[in-house]
């Protein structure tokens, strides 16, 4: 697999399946490793990170696990923002130095990058709420490269992070939640100093100090020392039901109480994303979620979820960049972002039926 | 803003600059009393503000000093630069810094010692002497001292040719 591969294709955690897949859009757990008789990646040279790269890269090359090592350090910008869109590589990883690069699993829910802020970050996404899943297949992933790399581990502080914050488990237990409701009706503060007070961060689509757009939020823990892996994988999963009731609440509340309003509201988004000849970014995430929101509360019936999930990622721009196959400045972004929406969504059932 | 040793509320803020670096101390008034930093009984407060400033940067600065004075003897970080930068440098640290890790760890997580999933094997038992020969290895590299490093790379070699 490359990135040609990839920009025909899109995530299994897109796919809009799995448990209260309306409001989870996806499960995520991560965890950090580092080789023991290496400095972390701010005190290592460029042959350190290449000697870390190499060894990582041959545990990684068991075929059972197939995986593709895609070298973000060979890579041009846009390809490297590609990957941050696709949830594949972190910000971080993008902007980092020297030997790097990023492990893909054959439906992108695995990826394990090298040489971020710690020598290994193995991440595993599925659709829906499925934490318990995603924790054992990420524990059976982590014994399998365990088996052949050497971790920095302590008896007292566990497994050992670039930064304290990560020592311990070494894990972040996340679910990204689409919760246009709980925003429309200006709740969502509240709730998120609720989360706040319990030691679970909130944060945006594309992690930590990113705004959230399209109305999407990542839930997870902050503490990683001293709580078990499952310990904490229960804390949330007995948090997120909650913070799923409250946003059905707040959308039965918006049904019975301005369903005229709400119905207008999905409708012009859904015409806007239709017919629009230039459109920005902020505007195709704001109106998407609308439409997402329209097609879990039957007002849009001629669209699917996986279509909208897909269009959230594929909008943006490193992705029309690629799939039109050419650089473009903002204003031509707009329009091949509005092109490609009209393609897409005049293919709904609507025109068939 | 919470104190930096316990989860109470910091009222003792005192700036300071250490090797050019400033740096900001946040604690509660009862951990301020235990490190010496508060007299017992409050002072009244006219006119001696000054004093008491005066007298709560001498300690700190006492304190701060020996941590500040911390270099990772094995890759070589200062427990300053950590403080700046927030990112440690080798696994090493953990115990070279021990003193101001530990008040950070319990104040980001609650908590001093893992609880969950262990490694089936433990950590090789060369895995320290590797680290101090990559930090020499570095060091002769910057100072172009290729025969030494080339006898660094000799001594590396072993375990990476069992892989």
């Amino acid at each position: 697999m490359n990135l040609e591969d990839l920009k025909r294709t899109s995530g299994e955690w897109l796919r809009g399946t799995g448990p209260e897949s309306d409001i989870v859009m996806c499960s995520r757990i991560r965890l950090a490793r580092n080789l023991a008789d290496f400095p972390f990646i701010n005190r290592a040279g460029r042959n350190e990170k290449a000697e870390i790269e190499s060894q990582v890269r041959s545990a990684l090359n068991d075929p059972r696990l197939e995986l593709s090592y895609l070298d973000v350090n060979a890579m041009g910008p846009i390809d490297r923002q590609f990957l941050v869109e696709r949830q594949l590589i972190s910000r971080e990883l993008a902007s980092a130095e020297g030997p790097r690069g990023v492990a893909v699993g054959p439906r992108e829910n695995v990826a394990i990058m090298v040489n971020e802020e710690d020598h290994l970050r193995i991440q595993l996404m599925n659709s829906g709420l499925s934490l318990r899943d995603v924790w054992e297949q990420i524990n059976a992933l982590d014994d399998q490269l365990e088996s052949s790399l050497d971790y920095a581990f302590s008896p007292l502080l566990g497994y050992l992070t670039a930064c304290p914050t990560n020592v311990g488990t070494g894990i972040r237990v996340g679910v990204m939640l689409h919760l246009p409701a709980l925003v429309e009706t200006k709740q969502i503060d509240k709730v998120f100093r609720a989360l706040h007070k319990i030691n679970l961060a909130v944060r945006g689509l594309y992690g930590e100090g990113t705004q959230a757009f399209g109305d999407f939020y990542q839930i997870s823990n902050q503490r990683t020392l001293g709580t078990s892996e499952l310990e904490l994988i229960r804390n949330l999963s007995d948090v997120v039901p909650q913070i799923i009731q409250y946003e059905r609440t707040a959308r039965q509340a918006l049904v019975n109480e301005r369903r005229q309003v709400l119905h207008d509201k999905v409708s012009r988004a859904y015409g806007i994303l239709k017919t629009a000849h230039t459109i920005s970014s902020e505007e195709t995430m704001l109106l998407l979620s609308s439409v997402r929101l329209g097609i879990n509360l039957g007002l849009i019936d001629d669209l699917e979820i996986p279509t909208v999930n897909e269009l959230f990622i594929h909008t943006q721009p490193a992705h029309l960049q690629k799939i039109q196959g050419a650089e473009l400045e903002v204003d031509e972004r707009n329009v091949a972002r509005a092109s490609y929406l009209r393609g897409r969504l005049s293919n709904g059932r609507h025109l068939t039926s | 803003m919470i104190c930096e040793r316990c989860p109470r509320e910091a009222s003792i803020h005192v700036k300071e600059t250490v090797d050019g670096r400033q740096r900001e101390f946040h604690l509660c008034a009862e951990c301020a009393r235990e490190s010496g930093l508060m007299p017992l009984v409050t002072p009244p407060t006219f006119g001696l503000e000054s004093v008491l400033q005066n007298l709560i940067l001498s300690k700190v600065g006492e304190l701060v000093g020996e941590l500040s004075q911390r270099i990772c003897p094995v890759c070589g970080l200062k427990y300053m630069e950590y403080r700046g930068e927030g990112r440690l440098g080798c696994p090493h640290d953990y115990h070279a810094f021990e003193a101001g890790l530990v008040p950070l760890l319990r104040r980001a997580h609650g908590a001093t010692r893992h609880v969950g999933k262990r490694p089936r094997r433990t950590t090789a038992p060369d895995s320290l002497t590797r680290l101090r020969l990559r930090a020499r290895l570095r060091v002769a590299v910057a100072r172009e001292d290729y025969e030494e490093a080339a006898r660094i790379r000799d001594e590396l070699r072993p375990r990476e040719a069992d892989r």
